[in-house]
């Protein structure tokens, strides 16, 4: 659903992200894991169309992201970190503006609007101002907006950003039903627990690099560790085990 | 304990720090508002230096003008700085970012009310200070004043600018007790607004030009009485003016001069006392989300859906009129506008050409197209203010329409029609009325209604285009973004191409013009029917380039960001 071949971005001489080969299937959770300034993001971007790679292809649904940018976005939800949205809309509106974006119009949208914002318990802030929410009532306004028109595959950057448990706990519910719909899911984290719990399989970036993916069973295999935790496997895995030391010089 | 001052270093530091970092552009823009800092500084120097002058000449009667002119020019900055002081004040006190961590620190309440005081009180009235040095140089050198004039000035404008910000700010801390801070914001922006347009029509309907016509010297004491109807004696205007005009004679007013430093002084005094006890409550207050009324806009869906465009246009077009009729800070500024347009169309209303017998038709033909410019340069003046910043005002939420499965090209597209649309009809509405005041002939009311037709495409088409080129996503607001080295550009190249315009309009049918007005009336020669008619082409030509260049430019700008 997702494909991404050699994918590079660079900045002047820094290189953010260095030949990512990446493929998430229909139904997969696939988790997108490194340490900040890895290239998550910037990944992320570029597979979403607001960033242009410096070379490589993605192809979402088929489509050339480069050659048919319409057609591949059509398929994509995108869900930023920071939830920035019009604040002079009401939720309502918002998502009414953002299915017109998509070709949606018509009779059922409004139905579809009001069950996605139950979906996502907003139905009773419909007709409330963007700027009246809170930073977890915006994210959550967002990831109604990328399921709205249905897609075939989600970005997902950060998702549990500003969430209180039960919102983050309605996200991941949410995202296991869509998977099982054949819906296929990037999620870029910090949160190995979210990781460990809701993917299917995970890549590891280090350097703008892919050094590691699979399953968290093979990649606990491929760090040599027994941890039944994914944090000290990432660790081994991004070279971070010197911060147990931290706890020494504390 | 570290004195107030000190929680000013991070706005100095940040100021020293923006200097110390050179941009790209700064150069140029340093050069551009140095030379218009230079130009305006000399204009307002000469302007009080002759004035000053003229005055001289009649005696008492001039020295009595002065007098009133000076309380009318405190009069004004009274009203000015106390409106600055009250958006300001709630800015400084009550929506910084910076309070969240000052206030979670171990400093007292009195401290940061007097640092906040006097950041205001700079805040506001730098302008005014910055106005009133070239004003009050040229009135001090024309009149050959002592070296007192310049020190009581000194002394008269600190005390003077505080009372004003002191009272707005005041005015803030009880309005934001009973409102929230972001509601007051917008009435308070709307309040302005309706108060600066006033005033601008009220110094307009006095009508100044009657002091020029010998057959209105019986109205004079009248117009005097009108002009000296706002200066009372318990206003600080009237004791800044009335120091400053007796050092300007060579004299001392002690008791004005008194008037206004223990006013200011009690002033910031009581102000600090009021803070202490409402200020944080106020704050408090500021931090709560009350649920936003607005707008609900309906009838807007209703008339979209009518309109035989996509779904997607359709969307964007809903989308950027709700977000800027919700945003007072945005519409309010039409108001000011409007009292402009009126203002305008009211000058060529009174504008008395039959008073000179001979030369009447011509030079109304003239106005035709010094209005066809003047118009021109309202157009770009919107366009600037208005349209340029149209795709930055998407700000951070501009990842919804880069990721969405659209063309760039419809979203601009867009961008530029619900531009188009009011800036259009503003300009035949000044256009259309001004040749019907004027009455001119109907040739040129052609001539200039086709030419602004032209020069609305074009020049919305360019701030639209320029607009994506030079995008501020991250302004604070449509200001930033219109005087940003983008917004200066296009200006730049709107003025060029008004210049153009009128130049090629103009020219051929004042040839056309001149031959007709003869008798017998000669027809145009082949010659100057080609020279007519290369004339129009070009302007159409220039006109379409213009629209053409700025809106791809802006397409492939907008397909290659990133």
């Amino acid at each position: 659903m997702i494909a991404i071949h050699d994918l590079r971005k660079q900045y002047g001489p820094f290189t953010a992200v260095d030949g990512v080969d990446l493929e998430v299937k229909p139904g997969e959770i696939h988790g997108f894991l490194g340490p900040n300034g890895a290239g998550k993001t910037t990944s992320i971007r570029m597979i979403a169309g607001l960033l242009k790679p410096t070379s490589g292809r993605i192809v979402v649904n088929g489509h050339d992201l480069a050659t048919r940018p319409e057609a591949a976005k059509a398929s994509l939800g995108f869900i930023p970190d920071r939830p920035y949205i019009y604040e002079k809309l009401t939720a309502g509106e918002f998502l009414r503006f953002h299915a017109g974006l998509y070709g949606i119009d018509g009779e059922g949208l409004g139905e579809r609007v009001r069950e996605m914002l139950e979906l996502f318990e907003l139905g009773r802030w419909e007709h409330e101002l963007v700027e009246s929410f809170s930073h977890g009532m915006k994210q959550r306004l967002v990831m109604c907006a990328a399921f709205l028109h249905r897609p075939q595959a989600v970005l997902v950057d950060e998702p549990m950003v500003g969430l209180d448990p039960r919102g983050a706990r309605l996200i991941k519910n949410i995202f296991k039903r869509m998977s099982e719909r054949g819906v296929a899911i990037l999620m870029s984290t910090h949160t190995l627990e979210v990781a460990h719990e809701m993917c299917d399989r995970i890549s590891i970036i280090l350097k703008g690099k892919i050094i590691a993916r699979g399953t968290v069973d093979e990649l606990r295999e491929l760090a040599g560790s027994r941890d039944e935790q994914l944090t000290p496997v990432f660790l081994k895995l991004t070279g971070g085990s010197a911060l147990q030391e931290i706890d020494e010089i504390v | 304990m570290q004195p107030f001052t000190y929680l000013l270093l991070p706005a100095l530091w940040s100021s020293r720090n923006r200097v110390k970092r050179s941009e790209r552009g700064d150069f140029a823009r340093a050069w551009l508002f140095g030379g218009v800092s230079v130009v305006v500084f000399a204009v307002l120097f000469w302007g009080a230096f002759w004035i000053t002058t003229q005055l001289y000449a009649y005696d008492e009667l001039g020295d009595f003008l002065i007098r009133i002119g000076l309380s009318w020019l405190f009069l004004t900055f009274l009203s000015f700085l106390t409106f600055s002081g009250i958006v300001t004040a709630l800015s400084t006190f009550f929506l910084s970012d910076d309070l969240r961590l000052l206030l979670a620190t171990p400093v007292a309440v009195r401290r940061l009310f007097y640092a906040r005081f006097a950041k205001t009180v700079l805040q506001s009235s730098w302008m005014v200070v910055v106005f009133l040095l070239p004003v009050l140089l040229g009135i001090g050198i024309a009149r050959c004043a002592p070296c007192m004039f310049y020190l009581t000035a000194l002394a008269t404008v600190a005390p003077f600018c505080v009372i004003p910000v002191a009272a707005g700010t005041g005015t803030t801390l009880l309005l934001v007790n009973v409102f929230p801070a972001r509601r007051a914001r917008d009435i308070l922006m709307l309040m302005g607004l309706v108060f600066a347009g006033s005033i601008v029509l009220l110094l307009r309907f006095i009508q100044p030009e009657r002091l020029l016509r010998v057959d209105s010297l019986p109205d004079v004491t009248g117009f005097f009485l009108t002009l000296q109807s706002p200066v009372t004696p318990l206003l600080p205007s009237f004791w800044a003016g009335e120091t400053l005009f007796a050092s300007l004679v060579g004299g001392r007013d002690l008791l004005h001069a008194g008037a206004l430093w223990t006013t200011a002084g009690a002033f910031t005094v009581m102000l600090s006392a009021a803070s202490e006890r409402w200020y944080f409550a106020g704050f408090s207050k500021s931090q709560e989300a009350r649920k936003a009324r607005f707008t609900k806009l309906r009838f807007l869906d209703t008339v979209a859906s009518l309109m035989p465009i996509s779904v997607v246009r359709r969307q964007l077009l809903v989308k950027d009129v709700k977000v800027f009729m919700r945003d007072v800070t945005q519409w309010s500024q039409l108001l000011l506008l409007l009292a402009l347009v009126m203002m305008y169309l009211y000058n060529f209303s009174v504008l008395d050409l039959d008073r000179i017998p001979y030369m009447a038709g011509t030079i109304k033909n003239f106005y035709a197209f010094l209005n066809l410019g003047l118009a021109g340069f309202v157009v770009a003046t919107i366009a600037a203010r208005f349209v340029f910043p149209a795709v930055s005002a998407e700000g951070a939420a501009f990842w919804i329409i880069r990721t969405a499965p659209i063309r760039l090209r419809d979203f601009l597209w867009s961008k530029f029609w619900s531009g188009l649309a009011p800036v259009l009809l503003l300009s035949l509405v000044l256009t259309v009325m001004a040749n019907e005041f004027l009455a001119v002939a109907p040739l040129l009311k052609a001539v200039t209604g086709a030419g602004i037709v032209l020069m609305s495409f074009a020049l919305v088409g360019l701030a639209t285009g320029l607009g994506a080129r030079y995008p501020r996503f991250s302004a604070d607001n449509a200001t930033q973004v219109a005087g940003s080295p983008g917004g200066i550009g296009f200006m730049i190249a709107a003025v060029a191409y008004i210049l153009a315009m009128v130049g090629l309009l103009g020219w051929p049918s004042a040839i056309y013009m001149w031959r007709m007005s003869r008798l017998p009336v000669r027809p145009l020669r082949p010659d100057e029917i080609s020279l007519i008619a290369i004339c129009c082409t070009a302007a159409v030509a220039l006109s379409v380039g213009v629209f053409l260049y700025g809106m791809r430019t802006g397409v492939k700008a907008l397909e290659e960001m990133g």
